[in-house]
């Protein structure tokens, strides 16, 4: 029987021309995906090879989510069309076993959901061979790579996930629980996706994620790039327990439906009470003669036809929301945006206060995608809910017009979106109830929620159900609009990047509590009202093709729908496609003709002709920038400023200087003049670059003066990159024009072949490069400037620039404030302007402001004593500092969530005020003094110490403030809290040198740009060369240093220069330090292999503990080296060896008891010392005078160790 | 008002012609729509009702155009479809109430009144709060019924409507019938004839999507007066009878033989008798002269009105009036 089914099946399958669309959408999209990224298009990552396992792995990934929609679509389908077609009453009662009837109906869907998706292998494939693509990321073919990309990670999943929406669906023989099961598991995901925390719960949240892909991510985190190159997918423990689990979820219910899956007439239904039960018997057998009914009165107008419309919404509202279908999302989704608000688990600790602003963004980004999904079903669910009950014959003979009916479909549909989007507020509230938060912004809720989401959701509510009407079956009818919302956030990839033609897109809003949604509130909304013209469209539209009475064949339904696009729904749609294409042509002419913003080729292109044309002009000596003085005044209310300044330019060459290079702002109106004639060589108005003569030249030591203007330029209300904002506004210097070269240059070796530019392997200079030596780090055309400014702004907010307040005034209803610096300060500063609030504190003669918005004041405690800790470390052990004042300014989130350091004052993102700093939980990092701390060391490590623009110039500044933020929170905090950080810069250093892929340097040559490199590892080195040779050791070192280099003019230092101070402090026995952390990429692999404890008399007890010791190199892309000498051990008689470089290090060894209450998590330590180790195998016994419990290799993660789980072992 | 059907034609995608050139004037009162299965009985009526186009021919109904407008009239339009679903839990107060919204009844006090009525009427006050969805064949066929009064119809259409229905529900329904199809058009499709006998005053019979016959019942009946011949023979007699008279019909007695009945204007054979001409001897004349002899002996060959198709005895039947 079972093959009479299977083959009936297949055959059935093999007839429906949407299995054809599913399958050629997989296959156009793969290859279309393959094809575009090998071919440069996206660029950025050269050195991925797109078709090794990791990156098939990460494709499929992508498509994963389309493909669980084909498992109801096709699986669930296959059961409910007995049901559907009443096929099941006469099917269930022929001779066949239950057994044979549900394999074969799931092993024939199985196997067509099997072809669709191989489609995808075949289109990576075939993407892979067209032209154009590159051959550099195309790696050879092997076959292993798409089996393995399918086996453990897709397959499993249509197995598990297919055999549970099969179950499901035959339980309740509802298709629509399906998909509501596929919703589900997408929201598991999501909450599974909102564990960070510490390893072994990223680890749980590895064997939970229902796909998979949270545990092959685990396992693949620290990645290198040679790795995901070159290695198959790890198929290890974390994978194989996520599979089990999963696969015990699944058999659990599939055995449950087995068991209670009956051949009858009803489905099971899930009652929550039990109704009386009765039956009914006939009593009234009499018969009528007359038939005499109330006289009624019957109303056909326009408005009871809306006030019909409106009931019947309430109907179809009603038929949503009171299936358990929707009830189990609605839950669901309840317990997710709890979940997402509540950050129960936040990453490394790091935990925002519940402002109304986190509240809502948290959930937003899966929710309202789930909430766009349902819209999709339910628009199907909908329009075709009179025919799947049968009941369309009764309904469609009705005097109730078609618009009235789809009316009722859209309100239904609305009123649903409305209803999912306030769980949102809900949460949100009840999280700020739940954490004591009671700054309640209810309308703040009301306005992000119902202003503007939910026009966005409606506009999907039209689009869904013209497509649902369009088509008749609900099911593709779904999948092509999940495949049409994807495929408006992927057009980019094929070069349409204008939201004219991205349907329902538009430019992203942000919000701060400084300013609010500022500009990105406009142009949002007339996006919004452009797309709401074609989903008003679309209406008149549905009604064309709507379906009344019995269905149609294509060719009648075509005819009706022109007959029916006629008169008023044809003024109506002529109308509003008019508007609409109105609109649209607007917006293209305002952001594409008047202000067009470059793309990204016409970027590319720029640079690279930046390049070619005006690199030589690099070292051309140029006059050099000795004084600074600015007007700027800026203007909230209309978010416009307007500078004038003046630069005292000095020839510090000994060269007379004839030409002059000026590049100035991209985006502003810049105009500039001399006080001496020039006469204008070139202008280059795509990179902004002119090229100037001195009629006379400026000899040696002589000084010119450049006045310049430089106005905000004028925006459109679609243009939201304006700098200045309503409140909080934060510009910098880069706005005024410079001198000579900007090294604007393509970093990308694809792109720079494209444009016949050599490979940039060298883009920033060697440490060594003389030449390169004559420019810091801050400016090439400038050293030490003297700097005054004064700012005016509106009446009600406070500006503030580097240097002392001198005067502060106002005139004709403007705020003037005149700062001034009484030293020299380098070429870096910038301008706040705000309604601040103050607060003030004070370090021995230095007072301290922190400016801040109104009610961000939580953590104003931590930034001050962060302030206090670093002046304090910094001038004990280093230099004193060189300012009077030190403070801290609030900048709204939208500019980024980072803090920088000007002369004396430290612009602070709001990101760091509204954190939730518990000081209590070692487990937290409190980054509001972390940063604090880390900005103040740059007054020093930055200000004072400015090292030359080549690589390793980070290592100078960055490296040395984290350095010094870890010393000063180990004092503060102690050294549990240390140790969290130290692991926290661990983690991201491994999975940064992940990322970034093929370029990793050693420290001390790392390029700017690599933040994993400059600042965690760099944090990490520093400490763990003090915690080897001493922190007083250390801190001499750097003094001598800084007291040779500190405001020194070109040549500039580097870390050359250090490197020697460094070294001459290090004993010899630990000189292998200074090569393996600055010098060279070394990664410890450390392994406790066995551990035992004897008790000893007198409650002691003797530890035995082998374990393997092993470093290696790595070289940029990530391969590994172990040097000429060596060593190499067996574990066992046919196991490969295991190699490492020679070994005279100290590593250090812990013993760990019972934890002591409020001590460490780790245990009291019984035993902690550092060890020599020459060899990878190594056993050591220790005495100690408490129970052991755990013992540990290298326990507080000095060394870098990829692995750190195996550096641990228990009894 | 009369209903008028002209050059009406509808062929389906896969080839069927279910209505073929069809005219048909029908006048108040209750009409009856005779024809096998397949006939294009439902076919008619759904058209008839705006729920299909057809290809071509057209349908008025006193003054209405029903392709050009067939919101007019559905206004004034009941219709019960041969088979139909209901929107699942919910109950028939609820169900009806959704309806007579539809059919613009927006007086919340008016509609309750109105469908108390016809649940009492239909006999179906008592289960009033259950869900429609678990009704049984005839009481959802009398919320059918139910539906349909609504909107206090000119124009009624009923496809097979005493399907599934007890006796004594089949009779509280035809007397509802009757009861407005006293002032209305009532169209009336079924394969039984006696539904027609009992009720219509005029009627059609169809095969094939053409109008084979239209008569007034009584008419037609007596005009078969003496031309109707009755018989009884055995089982192993029949296939011969067959071949040698036209047959009209044959009908197991209980003791197992067989009583045909055969058209003929003169005594067919000395062992016939004559007998009443019934009605359903013009509905079996009317298919087996139909528009061809050719056509019902191919039909005949497909089993209709043959021997397998043997009806309930008659007299097993309760009289109706």
């Amino acid at each position: 029987m079972f093959t009479t089914i299977f083959r009936y099946e297949l055959q059935h399958w093999a007839r429906q021309p949407s299995v054809y669309i599913y399958a050629a959408v997989f296959f156009l999209m793969a290859a279309g995906i393959m094809w575009g990224t090998a071919s440069e298009a996206g660029g950025g990552d050269s050195g991925r090879i797109l078709n090794a396992p990791f990156e098939l792995n990460f494709i499929l990934n992508y498509l994963h989510k389309l493909v669980l929609f084909l498992l109801p679509a096709i699986i669930g389908l296959s059961v409910y069309r007995d049901f559907q077609s009443n096929m099941h009453h006469i099917l269930y009662t022929y001779p066949f076993t239950k057994n044979s009837y549900l394999s074969a109906k799931f092993a024939s869907a199985l196997i067509v959901v099997l072809f669709i998706i191989s489609t995808i292998g075949i289109g990576l494939f075939i993407g892979a061979r067209m032209p154009g693509v590159q051959a550099e990321r195309i790696g050879p073919f092997h076959l292993a790579a798409y089996l393995q990309a399918y086996v453990v990670y897709i397959l499993p999943n249509i197995l598990l996930f297919g055999a549970i929406v099969f179950a499901i669906v035959t339980f309740t023989r509802n298709i629509y629980a399906g998909f509501i099961t596929v919703l589900l598991l997408l929201f598991i995901q999501g909450i599974v996706a909102g564990i960070h925390g510490d390893p072994s719960q990223q680890y749980l949240a590895a064997i939970l994620d229902p796909f998979g892909q949270r545990a092959i991510d685990y396992s693949t985190r620290y990645w290198t790039m040679a790795e995901r190159n070159e290695r198959l997918l790890p198929v290890e423990s974390v994978l194989i327990y996520n599979r089990l689990l999963w696969l015990g979820i699944s058999a659990l219910i599939i055995g449950l439906v087995y068991k209670y899956f009956s051949f009858g007439q009803n489905a099971i239904s899930i009652r929550l009470k039990r109704g009386k039960e009765s039956t009914t018997k006939k009593h009234n057998f009499g018969s009528i003669t007359t038939v005499s009914l109330p006289k009624v009165s019957y109303d056909f107008s326009f408005g009871q036809q809306l006030k019909t419309s409106w009931a019947l919404s309430q109907s179809d509202f009603r038929y949503i929301t009171t299936s358990w279908l929707f009830i189990s999302i609605l839950l669901a989704g309840i317990l997710f945006i709890f979940f997402q608000q509540a950050q129960f688990n936040p990453p490394y600790g790091i935990k925002a206060l519940p402002v109304t602003w986190a509240m809502l963004r948290a959930p937003a980004f899966l929710f309202l995608e789930i909430i766009q999904v349902l819209t999709f079903l339910y628009a199907g669910m909908l329009v075709f809910r009179a025919r799947i009950s049968r009941m369309n014959q009764l309904l469609d003979i009705n005097p109730i017009p078609n618009w009235a009916l789809l009316l009722s479909k859209f309100l239904a549909l609305v009123k649903m979106q409305l209803l999912l989007l306030s769980l949102i507020a809900i949460g949100g509230i009840a999280v700020q109830l739940y954490r004591g938060y009671y700054h309640f912004e209810i309308g703040h809720y009301l306005f992000e929620l119902y202003g503007l989401h939910f026009i966005r959701l409606a506009i999907w509510a039209f689009a869904a159900l013209f497509i649902q009407t369009l088509l008749t079956n609900p099911y593709l009818g779904l999948f092509l609009l999940i495949l049409g919302a994807m495929g408006m956030a992927g057009l980019p990839e094929l070069g349409i990047e204008s939201y004219v033609f991205r349907f329902n897109m538009g430019p992203e809003l942000a919000y701060s509590d400084l300013d609010g949604y500022g500009a990105t509130l406009l142009p949002y909304w007339y996006y919004k009202i452009y797309w709401l013209l074609l989903g008003l469209f679309l209406f008149p539209g549905a009604l064309c093709w709507w379906t009344r009475g019995l269905p149609l064949t294509f060719p009648e339904r075509f005819r009706i729908a022109f007959g029916r696009a006629k008169g008023k729904t044809g003024w109506a749609m002529a109308v509003l496609l008019a508007a609409f294409l109105t609109l649209g042509a607007r917006i293209y002419y305002e952001t594409e003709i008047l202000n067009p913003l470059p793309s990204q080729e016409e970027e590319d292109r720029w640079m690279a002709e930046n390049e070619k044309k005006y690199k030589q002009y690099q070292y051309t000596p140029q006059p050099r920038i000795v004084s600074v003085q600015i007007n700027m005044d800026i203007f909230p209310e209309s978010r416009a400023f307007n500078a004038r300044g003046t630069y005292i330019l000095v020839n510090k060459s000994p060269h007379t200087i004839d030409s002059l290079l000026i590049h100035y702002s991209f985006e502003e109106a810049t105009a500039y003049r001399f006080n001496r004639p020039v006469r204008l060589l070139s202008r280059d108005t795509a990179i902004r670059f002119d090229l100037l003569r001195l009629e006379q030249g400026l000899a040696p030591g002589d000084s010119l003066a450049m006045n310049f203007d430089v106005q905000s330029r004028r925006r459109s209300l679609l243009d939201s990159h304006t700098k200045v904002k309503s409140n909080g506004t934060f510009v910098k210097n880069n706005l005024f024009p410079g001198l000579g070269y900007r090294p604007l240059e393509l970093t990308d070796n694809g792109k720079r072949a494209k444009y016949g530019l050599s490979p940039s392997a060298q883009e920033i200079p060697h440490p060594s490069d003389s030449l390169a030596l004559s420019n810091s780090y801050t400016s090439n055309d400038s050293d030490w400037i003297t700097f005054e400014a004064t700012v005016s702004t509106s009446e009600d907010q406070t500006a503030i620039a580097p240097g002392y307040l001198q005067k502060e005034w106002v005139e004709n209803g403007r705020r003037y404030f005149h700062y001034k610096m009484d030293s020299k300060i380098k070429n870096y500063y910038g301008f706040n302007s705000g309604r601040f609030e103050l607060k003030r504190d004070q370090w021995n003669d230095v007072s301290l402001e922190i400016y801040y918005h109104q009610g961000h004041d939580q953590n104003l405690g931590h930034m001050m004593s962060g302030l206090k800790g670093a002046l304090a470390y910094n001038s004990e052990h280093f230099s004193p500092y060189q300012h009077r004042q030190a403070r801290i300014i609030e900048f709204p989130a939208t500019y980024g969530r980072y803090a920088t350091t000007f002369a004396n004052s430290v612009p602070f993102s709001e990101n760091y005020f509204i954190l939730d700093v518990d000081d209590s939980q070692e487990e937290a990092i409190g980054l509001p003094f972390y940063v604090a701390a880390h900005e103040i060391a740059h007054q020093w490590w930055g200000n004072q110490l400015l090292p030359a623009d080549v690589a390793g110039s980070k290592m100078l500044t960055e490296s040395l403030a984290e350095y010094v933020a870890l010393k000063v929170l180990e004092k503060e905090y102690g050294e549990n809290k240390l140790r969290y950080f130290l692991q926290f810069d661990l983690d991201l250093y491994l999975s940064g040198r992940a990322e970034d892929g093929a370029k990793e340097r050693p420290l001390m040559y790392a390029h700017p740009n690599q933040e994993y490199v400059n600042y965690r590892k760099g944090g990490l080195a520093f400490y763990t060369l003090s915690d080897y040779i001493g922190e007083e050791k250390l801190n001499n070192a750097l003094k001598a240093y800084l007291e040779k280099v500190k405001f020194q003019e070109a040549p500039y230092t580097t870390s050359l220069e250090m490197l020697p101070y460094l070294r001459n402090a290090t004993p010899d026995s630990l000189s292998y330090l200074i090569e393996d952390l600055f010098e060279t990429i070394t990664l410890y692999d450390n392994q406790v292999t066995a551990v035992h404890f004897t008790p000893l008399p007198k409650g002691q007890y003797r530890v035995d503990v082998a374990f393997l010791a092993r470093k290696y190199r790595s070289q940029a892309k990530g391969h590994r080296t172990y040097g000429k000498d060596s060593l190499s051990y067996q574990p066992d008689p046919g196991s490969a060896p295991l190699l490492s470089l020679p070994l005279a290090d100290y590593i250090e060894i812990g013993v760990f008891g019972e934890a002591d209450k409020g001590g460490s998590k780790e245990g009291r330590v019984l035993y902690l010392q550092k060890h020599k180790v020459s060899q990878i195998n190594n056993e050591m016994s220790f005495i100690v005078g408490q129970k052991p419990l755990k013992v540990a290799v290298d326990p507080y993660s000095k060394l870098i160790d990829a692995n750190r789980e195996d550096n641990w072992s228990r009894f | 008002m009369n209903l008028n059907i002209t050059k009406l034609t509808k062929v389906y995608p896969n080839g069927v012609k279910a209505i073929d050139n069809l005219n048909l004037e029908i006048g108040p009162g209750m009409f009856g729509l005779l024809g096998p299965n397949g006939a294009g009985k439902s076919t008619l009526m759904r058209t008839a009702a705006t729920l299909q186009r057809p290809d071509s021919g057209s349908i008025t109904f006193g003054g209405i155009d029903v392709q050009k407008d067939p919101m007019s009239l559905r206004k004034i339009l009941g219709y019960l479809p041969q088979d139909f679903g209901v929107y699942p839990k919910i109950s028939a107060q609820n169900l009806l109430d959704y309806l007579a919204r539809l059919k613009g009844i927006h007086s919340k006090r008016e509609r309750s009144k109105l469908i108390e009525a016809v649940l009492e009427t239909t006999n179906l006050s008592e289960v009033r709060r259950k869900h429609v969805d678990g009704f049984s064949g005839g009481m959802k066929q009398r919320f059918g019924i139910a539906q349909l009064l609504l909107n206090n119809p000119k124009l009624i259409i009923v496809d097979e409507p005493t399907a599934g229905l007890d006796p004594a529900e089949r009779n509280r329904f035809l007397n509802i019938l009757r009861e407005i199809g006293a002032k209305n058009t009532v169209i009336f499709s079924t394969h039984i004839v006696d539904d027609v006998k009992d009720l219509c005053t005029d009627m059609a019979i169809m095969n094939g999507g053409r109008v084979l016959q239209h008569l007034k019942p009584t008419a037609a009946t007596a005009a078969l007066a003496g031309q109707i011949w009755a018989r009884t023979v055995s089982r192993e007699e029949l296939e011969s009878m067959e071949a040698l008279f036209p047959v009209l019909s044959a009908q197991y007695q209980h003791d197992h033989s067989i009583q045909i009945r055969v058209h003929a204007a003169e005594r067919p054979a000395a062992e016939f008798t004559p007998t009443q001409p019934q009605l359903e001897d013009v509905y079996f004349i009317a298919l087996r002269e139909g528009p061809g002899k050719a056509e019902v002996g191919k039909r005949k060959a497909e089993g209709e009105g043959g021997i397998s198709d043997f009806r309930l005895p008659i007299s097993t039947r309760p009289d109706s009036i």
